[in-house]
């Protein structure tokens, strides 16, 4: 008796601790309640009936007529999807919305489809998700049309009938040409010999900005000359380093790299550094601000580009209560706290012109 | 009365769970009552459990003969992706229950070779259980994505999206095949001839193959039916997401052991339930939809399921202390 009554105690303990956490979720009036449950369950197990009064007061307290918004990232705990969740949750304080901003662990999307059959449960009003896999969400994004929600897809589009609306970073023939642009711009002329690392050769997104740059350069400046084959990286910064390596030793007249994916410009840059050759060639490419600095302050790296992932988060959230307000979408609108929006078709929407980065 | 103690005692593991088991589902539903204790989430949980159950009884298999299986889910996703090629292919577009059918002729016919495959490495040519289906896995993987690219396979016909998305007479169709496989696992691993001879081996090899036991074909027939449980649990993933990818269902791979271990299967072999395994099944699905619908972070539920099994773990292991002590006590009194 006595095992099983500890049994029920350590749960009642570690299930109340839970529940506690899960109510700091909630908007910040109601995180005192929430704490106090939090010291309940250190305090006596026993508590358990009055923790659940104090979670479901919680409860009621956010169901005053604010939206709920739930956006899944791919995955948690990486880098880019921590920026955009921070974007997400800022963007719930700020417009006074509830924000739920979950995901898998792993990038899985049977995982997603789990956890999104749960929020419908769970009564949020939207939905915004940045599928693994779309063919999978569909099923699961028909449910919850059928349950009346709002659904959006961000990050990755899952090129479904059933979204209301499309949240994008870019537009990618916007970028594949701006990074042309920004070669040319550093190299300081039309003309001249250039390279591509890029991380993946099977890589969907990077091919599409590749082929979009290529074509304009073919146009725009015809005295480029791309010394050889796109070369893959494996998504790798070790593997752009050593390739750079050999790849400026095989072409020593090169003048330009362009590095897709967010590490490849890194290793490229890292090469560029310890050859010293930081003037003679351009290095641009696809790097977050926050990487990139160390090596823009040398000039290893002359501009990096990219988008703010924090913003693409707010901006989602933004949308989502946008079209729960029953507002239709229309290119150039205002969402709040953001600013104009671009749109293409009916309901694909453009973050913005891609960011570059250069040295402080 | 005292029969009825005999059974509680012998059924001590299985009790513990369904205690934890109400425990947790009376509290996620206090929590929040009118989220948690609606008709809607429970038969959405009941439509979640089942793959995740079947696949969780093919781990508790392997492990029951001290072995571990770590190409469940591969094996699942790898027969999953070609019977979904047969059933888009252009013959199955024009009669489609006949392609169903082919598809899941070959369903079969590739769980038995999987299986045999797995089993072959590992009972005859000796390679221990982790490494062999850690190379079936890879092996299974990479065919796989050689075969799809990458992508998913989509399109199947909606007669057999039936499978993953529809009910008879309320209870859900993954949910029905879930309690046949149950009855099945029950039947064959805890009370048939095979079954006795798994807990045999499993808890000391050379004593049963002097007792005359061919080891080597119980291992075989672990393997295939674990390679069995694989395939229906990829089956019915494949139906419930309308589409067939190498890596759905990867987290699948640890929760497994999490789950076997939970309900009672010893690691290193020997001992295990179908009871026991389909309960922390059910305890682990209420926990992770319960806190979801809390909106707790993804990581805290991990670590809550994590804290579940360790509790759990530590009160078996003093338990079992305890009443060796008992038995100890009570020969040293008798002599």
């Amino acid at each position: 008796m006595k095992k099983i009554l500890s049994i029920l105690l350590t749960l009642v303990m570690v299930l109340t601790m839970v529940a506690a956490c899960g109510g700091g979720d909630t908007p910040a009036e109601e995180e005192a309640p929430a704490e106090e449950a939090g010291e309940a369950a250190e305090d006596a197990a026993d508590d358990a009936e009055e923790v659940a009064d104090d979670a479901e007061e919680a409860e009621a307290g956010a169901e005053d007529g604010t939206f709920k918004i739930g956006i899944m990232p791919k995955l948690m705990g990486i880098p880019y999807f921590e920026s955009t969740g921070e974007g997400a949750i800022q963007a719930g304080e700020e417009l006074g919305v509830e924000v739920i901003y979950n995901g898998p662990t792993k990038a899985d999307a049977a995982e997603q489809v789990k956890m999104l059959e749960d929020w419908i449960n769970s009564g949020v009003d939207a939905i915004a998700v940045a599928p693994n896999d779309s063919a999978a969400m569909e099923p699961v994004l028909q449910k919850a049309k059928d349950a009346g929600i709002i659904v959006l897809d961000w990050d990755t589009p899952t090129e479904s009938d059933l979204v209301d609306a499309s949240v994008r970073q870019i537009d990618n023939q916007t970028l594949g040409e701006r990074l042309f642009d920004n070669l040319v711009k550093v190299m300081g002329k039309e003309e001249g010999n250039y390279a591509i690392v890029t991380g993946g050769l099977s890589a969907a997104n990077l091919n599409t900005w590749i082929d979009f740059g290529t074509e304009y350069a073919a146009e725009a400046y015809p005295g480029l000359n791309l010394v050889t084959e796109k070369i893959p990286s494996d998504e790798i910064q070790q593997e752009a380093y050593t390739k750079t390596l050999d790849l400026v030793k095989a072409y020593p007249e090169l003048e330009g790299i362009i590095g897709y994916s967010t590490v490849a410009p890194l290793g490229v840059a890292q090469a560029i550094r310890e050859l010293g050759k930081q003037d003679e060639i351009a290095v641009v490419g696809t790097a977050t601000e926050e990487d990139s600095q160390d090596f823009l302050s040398d000039g290893s790296l002359d501009i990096a580009t990219l988008w703010d992932p924090a913003r693409l988060g707010y901006l989602t959230v933004g949308v989502a209560k946008a079209l729960l307000e029953g507002q239709t979408l229309e290119d150039g609108m205002e969402i709040e706290g953001f600013g104009p929006i671009e749109l293409q078709g009916d309901n694909i929407i453009i973050m913005g012109p891609p960011d570059d980065y250069v040295a402080e | 009365m005292g029969k009825f103690n005999d059974t509680l005692s012998k059924y001590r593991t299985e009790k513990n769970l369904i205690i934890i088991f109400i425990i947790s589902f009376a509290i996620l539903g206090m929590l929040r009552p009118s989220q948690f204790l609606t008709l809607s989430n429970i038969s959405s949980m009941a439509y979640q459990m089942p793959e995740f159950g079947i696949f969780t009884l093919g781990m508790m298999a392997i492990i029951m003969t001290g072995g571990i299986n770590l190409s469940i889910v591969t094996t699942g996703t790898f027969i999953a992706i070609i019977s979904a090629l047969i059933m888009t292919s252009e013959f199955a577009v024009n009669s489609p229950i006949l392609g169903i059918i082919v598809g899941l002729i070959v369903m079969i016919v590739m769980a038995i070779v999987t299986g045999c495959l797995n089993g072959a490495f590992v009972a005859y040519i000796g390679v221990p259980a982790l490494l062999g289906t850690l190379g079936t896995s890879s092996l299974f993987q990479g065919i796989g994505l050689n075969v799809t690219k990458g992508g998913a396979i989509s399109g199947l016909p909606s007669q057999f999206m039936a499978i993953g998305n529809n009910d008879i007479l309320g209870i859900p169709i993954p949910m029905i095949i879930y309690i046949v496989v149950i009855i099945f696992s029950h039947y064959f691993l805890m009370r048939s001839v095979f079954g006795v001879h798994l807990h045999m081996v499993g808890s000391n090899p050379r004593a049963s193959e002097f007792s005359g036991i061919d080891i080597k074909k119980v291992i075989m027939k672990a393997f295939i039916y674990s390679a069995f449980m694989s395939a229906l649990a990829g089956m019915v993933m494949t139906a419930r997401y309308n589409s067939a990818k190498v890596d759905y269902g990867s987290s699948y791979m640890m929760q497994a052991v999490t789950a076997a271990v939970l309900g009672g299967t010893d690691i290193s072999g020997g001992t295990g339930s179908v009871a026991g395994v389909v309960i922390a099944v059910a305890i682990i699905q209420v926990v992770t939809t319960g806190l979801n619908i809390i909106g707790l972070d993804r990581n805290l539920v991990d670590i809550s399921i994590g804290l579940i099994l360790i509790v759990v773990l530590t009160l078996r292991h003093f338990s079992e202390v305890s009443k060796n002590k008992k038995l100890i006590e009570k020969r040293r009194a008798s002599s």
